[in-house]
């Protein structure tokens, strides 16, 4: 959506995956429009959001597929793990079957992304305390015998939104500087773009072509 | 929205699919499922016929779906007419999902970026138009009535 010249130097991609209804879109929306959408429809198999950010000093490009969380997706919206650089793992802390999937989303995130990619585990809608199915504790140890960095948020009122993105976006820089992510690997998730002088198109931001298709 | 418009099928995912719709081909059976996948990996591909393929396919699917899924249907038809440049196709069916569900974002955002595609190809004034007579979704065969056919 964005034309002329970058104004970031890095691109991450990013997938968001978990249960259907645990708000993996509000999550997006709420971090990329400041908004929570009350009442919305289910996603169709994926949408897509973007937004930039800064780590570091370093001006970074979010792009973030939504993936629909109902199984008749899942065959197809396993293709766009391929290449994440962060996956943000949502559960309901209202609901307990949503946590209770958790380790079958795990183990297609980690069959089909990098050994590097950022898993973040998100407890969603913990403004609904009253209603809560799932401890704090138990998250946390979950995340912490898996390696995934973990808190709890609401879309609805924002908390802990920005810091779930940011803190995944701080780790992969971390992972870059470090040396363990290679941004040569075919699918590191990340694109570095060297600052370049104006009139620089926008549109290798695409792997495809810009007009869609070649028909 | 453009991202999910330009994506492109990975030739091997879309090579699986097929290798699993025509199996099931053969032995006589196609799952909605199998059709389905088969289908969003054709809508995908960078070749035409490959997405003309997968919106007959869709539109077979329409056919025997329920309300839920055929929302699904309706919505990678407007995609995958979006991708073929037939926009009037495409927006047809991404009002059909307006109709049932006004607020739907995705389509909201869809049916934007088809006018903003339109009114930059002059496009624009058939499509109101035909946005008249687009409203009904009783099945495909209501949607297909064009006033007139974009060019394809
Ligand atoms: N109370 C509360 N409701 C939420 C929150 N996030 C999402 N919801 C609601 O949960 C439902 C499902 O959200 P949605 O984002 O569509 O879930 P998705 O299927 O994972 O994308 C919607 O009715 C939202 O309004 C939250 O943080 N708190
Ligand atoms: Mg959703």
């Amino acid at each position: 959506m964005a034309a002329g010249p970058y104004n970031y130097s890095y691109i991450f991609k990013y997938i968001i995956i978990g249960d259907m209804g645990v708000g993996k879109s509000c999550l997006l929306h709420q971090f990329t429009e400041k908004k929570f959408m009350a009442d919305c429809p289910h996603t169709i198999g994926v949408e897509f959001g973007t937004r930039i950010i800064e780590v570091s000093g370093q001006k970074i490009k979010l792009q973030i597929w939504d993936t629909a969380g109902q199984e008749r997706f899942r065959a197809v919206t396993r293709s766009y793990y391929r290449g994440a650089a962060g996956a943000l793992m949502v559960y309901d802390i209202t609901r307990r079957s949503t946590y209770n999937h958790l380790s079958s989303w795990l183990t297609d995130a980690r069959n089909l992304t990098n050994p590097n990619t950022v898993i973040f585990l998100i407890g969603n809608k913990c403004d609904l305390e009253a209603q809560r199915d799932v401890t704090y504790e138990e998250a946390k140890q979950f995340a912490d015998e898996n390696g995934l960095l973990f808190l709890e948020a609401s879309a609805k009122t924002g908390e802990n939104v920005e810091e779930a993105f940011l803190d995944t976006a701080r780790k992969i820089y971390q992972n870059i500087q470090d040396g363990s992510l290679d941004l040569n690997a075919a699918e590191s998730g990340v694109q570095h773009k060297p600052s370049s002088p104006r009139g620089t198109q926008l549109s290798n931001d695409q792997p495809a072509n810009k007009e869609g298709c070649a028909c | 929205m453009e991202e999910v418009i330009n994506d492109i099928v990975d030739p091997e995912d879309l090579k699986k699919f097929e290798k699993k719709y025509n199996k099931e081909l053969v032995a006589g059976h196609i799952t909605t499922n199998t059709q389905f996948e088969y289908a969003w990996a054709l809508t995908r591909s960078k070749y035409g016929n490959d997405i003309k393929k997968g919106v007959g396919l869709l539109e077979e699917l329409f056919q025997q779906g329920d309300e839920q899924t055929q929302r699904d249907y309706l919505y990678y038809l407007s995609i995958a007419n979006f991708r073929l440049k037939d926009y009037e196709k495409a927006l047809k069916y991404c009002r059909a999902i307006l109709h049932v569900e006004p607020r739907n974002h995705q389509a909201m955002e869809m049916e934007k970026l088809i006018k903003e595609k339109m009114a930059k190809e002059g496009l624009l004034g058939m499509a109101i138009v035909g946005g008249v007579a687009a409203v009904a979704l009783g099945g495909i065969a209501a949607l297909g009535f064009a006033v007139s056919k974009g060019k394809s």
